[in-house]
C-alpha cells in the first residue's frame, strides 16, 4: 500500500518537461496567422507627447499596424471596482500624457518579431517635457494608508503613564537609532513577460504569466470591455513571479486589443530592458529604527518609520514595519509609521517579502546594534525579547516555534564560541565574521479558493484549481495533497492548474498558495468520496446496490463493505461511469482570534577582503518554522532561493534612479546584478515540520475516510528572503567593525574603513 | 536592427575588398550582434571573417603569437599560455561567461565596446555613439566609469580584461589592409577619447586585426591578473591589475604593471614599475610604489572610490603574486 508522500522529497511532476524544454511557456504557444507586436516606450518621465510620426515604421517591411498615443485605434476601457486594484490607472496609448520614463507610447505589429522590433525603432516621438518628481527626500510625504492586509500602517502603543514614544526612548538605559536606505530593486524573473492573445468571436484566450489568474482575467475583461466569462487566461508554466506578475500591466491589454482590432492572433514579448519599467519594481526607501532597552537588552521601546515611493500609475503601499517591528518583539512601547512621496516614476509592485524583507533588514540590523551596545549575545537578545502575544493586537499565534529555530540554528551553525569583538578572525587576506537575524512572514488565508477532484475509471484522479505555478512546485503540491487525501500514489494524480476555466484557485502570492489550496483539495476529496459511496449504493450494476452508505468504508483508493472490495476505478467501470467529480466548498476566512506567521532564523558567515573590500558569503544556515511541509524537496529549494534573494538584497541588487530625468539607470542583467552561482555557498536549510493546528489544522468532522496528513501547512515562499540580508550585514560588521546601513553592501562602502 | 548585407570572406584580401566605415567584420559576434540589435552600431555590410586562416597559438623565441580568430576559451586553455603567460590565461578566464568565451575571438576582444549604459541606450546623448550629442555619464550614474584618461566628452571605461595583461607585456597588434600589413604596439593602438571619443584606436576602416605577438620575457611566467568586482563571476571589472615581477633573490629587477576598469583604455603604470624596480619585494615596497598609481585621476560622483581601490588592488595583486611563489 502506498505511504503518504507528504513531507518527503517528491520530484516535480513537470520537472522532466522543464529540463527538456518541452514545457510551453506563454511565449512558446503558437497560433495560426500569428502577428507580432513590439512596444515603443517614452524617453521622458513627465510631460506630454507633442507628435508621433509612424510613417517610416509603416513603410517598413512586414508592418501591419502602428498603434500610437494619444488616440490609437485600440478599444480599451476603464477598470473599476475591486479589479481596479489589479491594474494601472490609465489607458495605454489613449492619451498624450507621459507618466513615467519607459511608458508605452506606441506599438508596432508586424508579420515577424524582428520586423516589429526594427520598425519600432523607426517611430519618432517628440515631447513637451516637465521636470519629474523623483526624490523621496525632497517631495512632500503623506501617510501611506492601510497595509496590504488592511491593518493601519501607523500605530502607537504606549505603556501606562508614558507620554510619547520619544519619552519612552529617552527613559531607556540604552538607545540605538539607525537610518537605512535602499535603492530600487527589480523582480527580474527569468522568463520575459510574454502574451499571446487569440480571439474567437467575442471570446479571447490569453496566454500570459499571472500570479493571480482570477482577478487578472477580471481586470482584463474590463480593460477590453467584455464580459468576465469572455476571457480565458492560461498560465500553465511561469518563469518566476516574485510579485511582478500579480497585476495586469499595460502590455497584456495592448496585445489583446491589437489582436481584436487586427483580426489576427497577436504575440507581444517584452524586451529585458522594457521589463525594468513596464512590470514594476520594489520601491526605494528610507527607514529609521529606534530601539530603547535596559542594560540587559530588554526592549522598552521600538520605533520604526519609513518613507517610500508612490508612483502615480500604480503603487504598492510599502509598510516595512508591518509584520516586522509590529510583530516580532515584546515591547511596552511601540510606534510604527509609514509615509510615501508621490513620484513620476514607473509603477511599483510588491516584491518577495514586500514589506518584510526591507523591514527586517532595518529592524534586525538595529537589533544587532543593540546586541553590540549592551554586550548581550544576538541570539540571547532575541530570545530575551521574544513575543508570546502579537505586539500590535495582543492576539496569540496559531503556531510559533521561533525559539526552537534560534536554538537549532545556533547549534547547526556552530554559533557558540563566536567572538563578539569585530575583526578578530583573519585568514590571509580575508576578514571573517558571523551574523544572525530573524525571519518572519505573515500567513494570509485566502477566501474563495475552490478545488475539484475527479475520480476516473482507470484508478487515476485529476485535481483541478486555477492557481499558478511560478516555478515553485505548486502543481506538484496539488498532486501530493490530492494523493494524500485520496490515499493513492502521487503518480496516479494529475494536477490541473493555471487556467481560468478551472475552479477559482489560490493566488500565487504572499506565501499563501499551499496553505490556501491544501484544505480545499482535502475537502473536495472528501466530497468526491461521499459521491462515490452514494453511487455505489444507488447504481444498478454496483455490488452495493441498495445497501446503506454507512456500510461502506473508503481506504486508499478502495471501497470496502459487506464482503466486497473494489477500487474506485473498478467500481466506476462496473457501473459504466467514466468518472465522477466534486468540488470543495469555497475556502473561508481564518479562524478568528489568532495571528498567523511563519518564522525562521538565519545564521551566516562572510569573508571580506582586507585589501579590496569584496564581501563573499561562505556559510549559511536557515531554520524555518513553516508548519507542515508538503514536499521537502521543493520546500528546501524555495527556502534556498529565498536566501539567495537575500544575498542579492544584501550585496548586489540596486537600480539607480536618475533624479533629473526619472530614468532608471540599469536595464540589463549585466548592469542590474543578481547573484550568480559563484556568489552562493552551500545553504543549510532545516524545516521544523510542526503542523499549524489552526491556520490549516484538521478539518472539523474528523472523517476517517480522508487522509489529512497534508493539513497544517503554512507558506514558505518568502521566509528565506526576510532577514537574510540583515544576517549578512551583521556578519560584515562582525568581520570588519563596519556597519553599513545602505544596501547593497558594496566594497566602495567598506574600503575607506578597512 | 537595421537591414544589412551579409557576405562570407575566404581570404583576408577578400574580406578587405571594399571595406569602409559602413563595414563590420563578424567574428564571434558577441559584441557586434548585441550592439546591432540595440542599433548602437548600424553597419550596411557585415563581412563574416570566421573562415579566414587567422588561427593558431604558437610560442617561439620571439614570443607568443595568437591568431585574431582564436577563441578566448581555446587561448585560455593553451598550455604555452598557461605556463609562460599565466596572467593572460587568468584574464581570459575571468572574462564574461563560458558561453561567451567559447564564441568570442581575440581580435574581437581587443575591439569590444564599452559597457557604459548610456552608450548602449540610443535614446540618451553619447559622444562616443553620436559625436557632439553630449555625455550623459558625466553627471549620470557613473559608478563603473573611468577615472584615468577621461575627457569632458567621455568617461567610458575600456572593458577588456585581456588587453590589460597584453598592454603590460608590450604586445604588438598585427594589422592588414589593402595597402599591406603593419604592426602597432597595443599601448598606442588605443587612443584617448579627447574630443573624439567615437575614435577608439588607430585601426582604419579598411583594416583588420590578423593577430598579436606577446614578447618573450623572463617576468611573464611570474605574473598574475586580479579582477575586483561586486559579484564573483560574469561582471566587468571595477578595477583590475595585471602584475608581473622578475626577482633576483628578494630584489625586484623588472616589473610590468597595468590596470583595468579605471581607464578609458587599458592603463599601463610605468611609474609604479619604476618604483618597484631595484627594491625588495615587501609589503612596504608595494605600498610605497602604488602611492601615485592614480595620480591625475578625475573621479565623478559615483566612482570616487576608484583611485583608492586601484591602489588597494595593486597592492593585493603584488602581495598575491609574491605569496604564490
Amino acid at each position: 500500500m502506498p505511504r503518504s508522500q507528504v513531507g518527503r522529497d517528491t520530484d516535480r511532476v513537470d520537472g522532466r518537461l522543464k529540463v527538456t524544454g518541452a514545457a510551453e511557456y506563454s511565449g512558446d504557444y503558437r497560433a495560426a496567422d500569428l502577428a507580432h507586436a513590439h512596444l515603443v516606450t517614452s524617453t521622458i518621465a513627465r510631460g506630454t507627447i507633442t507628435s508621433i510620426d509612424p510613417a517610416a515604421a509603416l513603410a517598413s517591411p512586414g508592418v501591419l499596424r502602428v498603434y500610437a498615443a494619444p488616440e490609437s485605434r485600440l478599444a480599451l476601457y476603464e477598470v473599476t471596482g475591486q479589479a481596479a486594484g489589479f491594474t494601472e490607472n490609465y489607458l495605454p496609448l489613449k492619451s498624450d500624457v507621459v507618466r513615467f520614463h519607459g511608458q508605452a507610447v506606441a506599438m508596432v505589429v508586424a508579420e515577424t518579431p524582428e520586423q516589429a522590433r526594427d520598425a519600432a525603432a523607426l517611430v519618432t516621438v517628440t515631447y513637451d517635457a516637465q521636470p519629474p518628481r523623483t526624490s523621496i527626500a525632497d517631495e512632500p510625504h503623506v501617510p501611506a494608508g492601510p497595509t496590504i492586509s488592511g491593518a493601519p500602517s501607523s500605530l502607537e502603543i504606549l505603556a501606562p503613564g508614558v507620554g510619547s514614544i520619544d519619552a519612552a526612548l529617552a527613559a531607556s538605559d540604552v538607545v540605538v537609532e539607525a537610518e537605512f536606505h535602499q535603492n530600487v530593486q527589480h523582480h527580474v524573473g527569468m522568463e520575459p513577460h510574454a502574451i499571446l492573445a487569440v480571439w474567437d468571436g467575442d471570446q479571447v484566450t490569453i496566454h500570459a504569466g499571472a500570479q493571480i489568474p482570477g482577478p487578472y482575467a477580471l481586470a482584463m475583461a474590463q480593460r477590453l470591455g467584455i464580459l468576465p466569462q469572455s476571457v480565458r487566461l492560461i498560465t500553465r508554466y511561469v518563469g518566476g513571479g516574485f510579485g511582478a506578475r500579480v497585476v495586469l500591466w499595460s502590455d497584456t491589454p495592448l496585445a489583446a486589443a491589437a489582436a481584436r482590432e487586427l483580426g489576427r492572433p497577436v504575440r507581444l514579448v517584452l524586451t529585458r530592458e522594457q521589463m525594468f519599467t513596464l512590470t514594476g519594481h520594489r520601491s526605494h526607501l528610507t527607514q529609521t529604527v529606534r530601539l530603547g532597552a535596559s542594560r540587559q537588552g530588554v526592549l522598552n521601546a521600538v520605533s520604526h518609520r519609513s518613507v517610500a515611493e508612490r508612483p502615480t500609475t500604480i503603487a504598492f503601499t510599502m509598510t516595512p514595519a508591518h509584520s516586522t517591528s509590529d510583530a516580532l518583539y515584546r515591547t511596552p512601547n511601540l510606534h510604527v509609521d509609514a509615509q510615501v512621496a508621490v513620484l513620476d516614476i514607473p509603477g511599483s509592485r510588491a516584491m518577495r517579502g514586500p514589506n518584510e524583507a526591507p523591514g527586517a533588514f532595518a529592524l534586525e540590523t538595529a537589533m544587532d546594534e543593540l546586541a553590540v551596545a549592551t554586550g548581550v549575545d544576538p541570539v540571547t537578545l532575541r530570545l530575551r525579547n521574544q513575543a508570546t502575544a502579537h505586539p500590535a493586537t495582543g492576539l496569540p499565534w496559531s503556531s510559533k516555534h521561533l525559539d526552537e529555530c534560534y536554538r537549532l540554528g545556533a547549534e547547526r551553525f556552530g554559533w557558540a564560541g563566536r567572538s563578539a569583538t569585530p575583526r578578530t578572525r583573519v585568514d590571509g587576506q580575508w576578514l571573517y565574521g558571523t551574523g544572525m537575524a530573524t525571519a518572519i512572514y505573515p500567513a494570509h488565508r485566502r477566501a474563495g479558493v475552490v478545488a475539484r477532484v475527479r475520480l476516473l475509471d482507470d484508478d487515476t484522479a485529476v485535481v483541478s484549481t486555477a492557481t499558478s505555478d511560478l516555478g515553485t512546485g505548486s502543481a506538484t503540491m496539488v498532486a501530493i495533497s490530492g494523493a494524500d487525501a485520496l490515499g493513492i500514489p502521487v503518480q496516479r494524480v494529475t494536477p490541473e492548474i493555471g487556467d481560468t476555466l478551472l475552479p477559482p484557485g489560490a493566488p500565487a502570492v504572499g506565501s499563501s498558495g499551499t496553505h490556501a489550496t491544501v484544505p480545499m483539495v482535502v475537502d473536495a476529496a472528501r466530497n468526491v468520496i461521499a459521491e462515490l459511496k452514494r453511487l455505489a449504493v444507488t447504481a444498478d450494476r454496483s455490488p452495493w446496490h441498495g445497501a446503506a452508505v454507512e456500510d461502506l468504508r473508503y481506504e486508499r483508493g478502495i471501497l470496502h463493505g459487506l464482503g466486497h472490495s473494489l477500487t474506485f476505478g473498478r467500481l466506476l467501470t462496473t457501473i459504466g461511469s467514466p468518472g465522477i467529480y466534486k468540488e470543495s466548498a469555497p475556502g473561508g476566512q481564518p479562524v478568528p482570534g489568532y495571528v498567523h506567521h511563519s518564522f525562521g532564523a538565519h545564521f551566516c558567515e562572510v569573508r571580506v577582503n582586507r585589501f579590496t573590500g569584496e564581501t563573499r558569503v561562505t556559510r549559511f544556515t536557515t531554520v524555518a518554522d513553516v508548519g507542515r511541509v508538503i514536499n521537502a524537496k521543493a520546500a528546501r529549494s524555495q527556502l534556498v532561493g529565498g536566501v539567495i534573494f537575500g544575498i542579492g538584497h544584501a550585496l548586489l541588487e540596486e537600480n539607480h534612479l536618475e533624479l533629473d530625468t526619472g530614468r532608471l539607470a540599469s536595464s540589463t542583467l549585466a548592469d542590474y546584478l543578481v547573484p550568480v552561482n559563484a556568489d552562493v555557498p552551500d545553504i543549510d536549510v532545516v524545516m521544523l515540520d510542526r503542523p499549524d493546528p489552526v491556520l490549516t489544522g484538521p478539518l472539523g468532522d474528523g472523517s476517517e475516510d480522508v487522509g489529512t496528513g497534508s493539513l497544517g501547512a503554512r507558506g514558505l515562499g518568502e521566509i528565506g528572503t526576510v532577514g537574510s540580508a540583515a544576517a549578512i550585514g551583521n556578519a560584515v560588521y562582525n568581520a570588519t567593525g563596519i556597519r553599513v546601513r545602505d544596501v547593497p553592501i558594496t566594497l566602495d562602502k567598506l574600503i575607506d574603513h578597512l | 536592427m537595421r537591414p544589412y548585407t551579409y557576405a562570407q570572406a575566404r581570404s583576408v584580401r577578400e574580406a578587405l575588398r571594399g571595406a569602409g566605415p559602413d563595414t563590420a567584420f563578424l567574428a564571434g559576434g558577441t559584441t557586434l550582434v548585441d550592439l546591432m540589435k540595440l542599433e548602437v552600431v548600424t553597419p550596411e555590410r557585415v563581412v563574416d571573417i570566421n573562415r579566414l586562416p587567422l588561427d593558431g597559438v604558437t610560442l617561439d623565441h620571439k614570443g607568443l603569437h595568437i591568431g585574431a580568430l582564436e577563441r578566448m576559451s581555446d587561448v585560455a586553455a593553451h598550455p604555452a599560455v598557461r605556463q609562460h603567460y599565466p596572467m593572460i590565461a587568468q584574464a581570459l578566464e575571468l572574462s564574461a561567461s563560458a558561453q561567451l568565451r567559447n564564441m568570442a575571438s581575440i581580435g574581437g576582444n581587443l575591439l569590444q565596446r564599452t559597457r557604459c549604459g548610456y552608450f548602449r541606450d540610443v535614446t540618451t546623448p553619447c559622444n562616443k555613439r553620436e559625436p557632439g550629442s553630449g555625455c550623459s555619464a558625466l553627471d549620470g550614474i557613473n559608478r563603473g566609469h573611468a577615472v584615468l584618461g577621461t575627457s569632458d566628452a567621455c568617461i567610458a571605461t575600456h572593458p577588456s580584461d585581456l588587453a590589460v595583461p597584453l598592454v603590460a607585456l608590450s604586445t604588438t597588434v598585427h594589422l592588414a589592409s589593402p595597402r599591406g600589413t603593419r604592426s602597432v604596439p597595443l599601448d598606442t593602438f588605443y587612443t584617448l577619447p579627447g574630443s573624439t571619443p567615437d575614435v577608439e584606436n588607430v585601426l582604419r576602416p579598411d583594416e583588420l586585426i590578423t593577430g598579436i605577438t606577446v614578447p618573450r620575457s623572463p617576468w611573464a611566467a611570474r605574473s598574475l591578473y586580479l579582477k575586483v568586482r561586486d559579484r564573483q563571476s560574469y561582471e566587468f571589472a571595477l578595477t583590475s591589475a595585471a602584475v608581473a615581477l622578475e626577482l633576483q633573490g628578494r630584489t625586484i629587477t623588472n616589473a610590468r604593471i597595468a590596470a583595468g576598469g579605471v581607464g578609458t583604455r587599458p592603463w599601463r603604470l610605468t611609474a609604479v614599475e619604476r618604483a618597484l624596480t631595484g627594491r625588495p619585494a615587501t609589503p612596504a615596497t608595494f605600498e610605497a610604489a602604488v602611492t601615485h598609481a592614480a595620480d591625475g585621476a578625475q573621479p565623478r560622483e559615483h566612482n570616487a572610490f576608484k583611485p583608492a581601490l586601484l591602489r588597494r588592488t595593486l597592492v593585493r595583486a603584488l602581495t598575491e603574486l609574491q605569496e604564490s611563489r
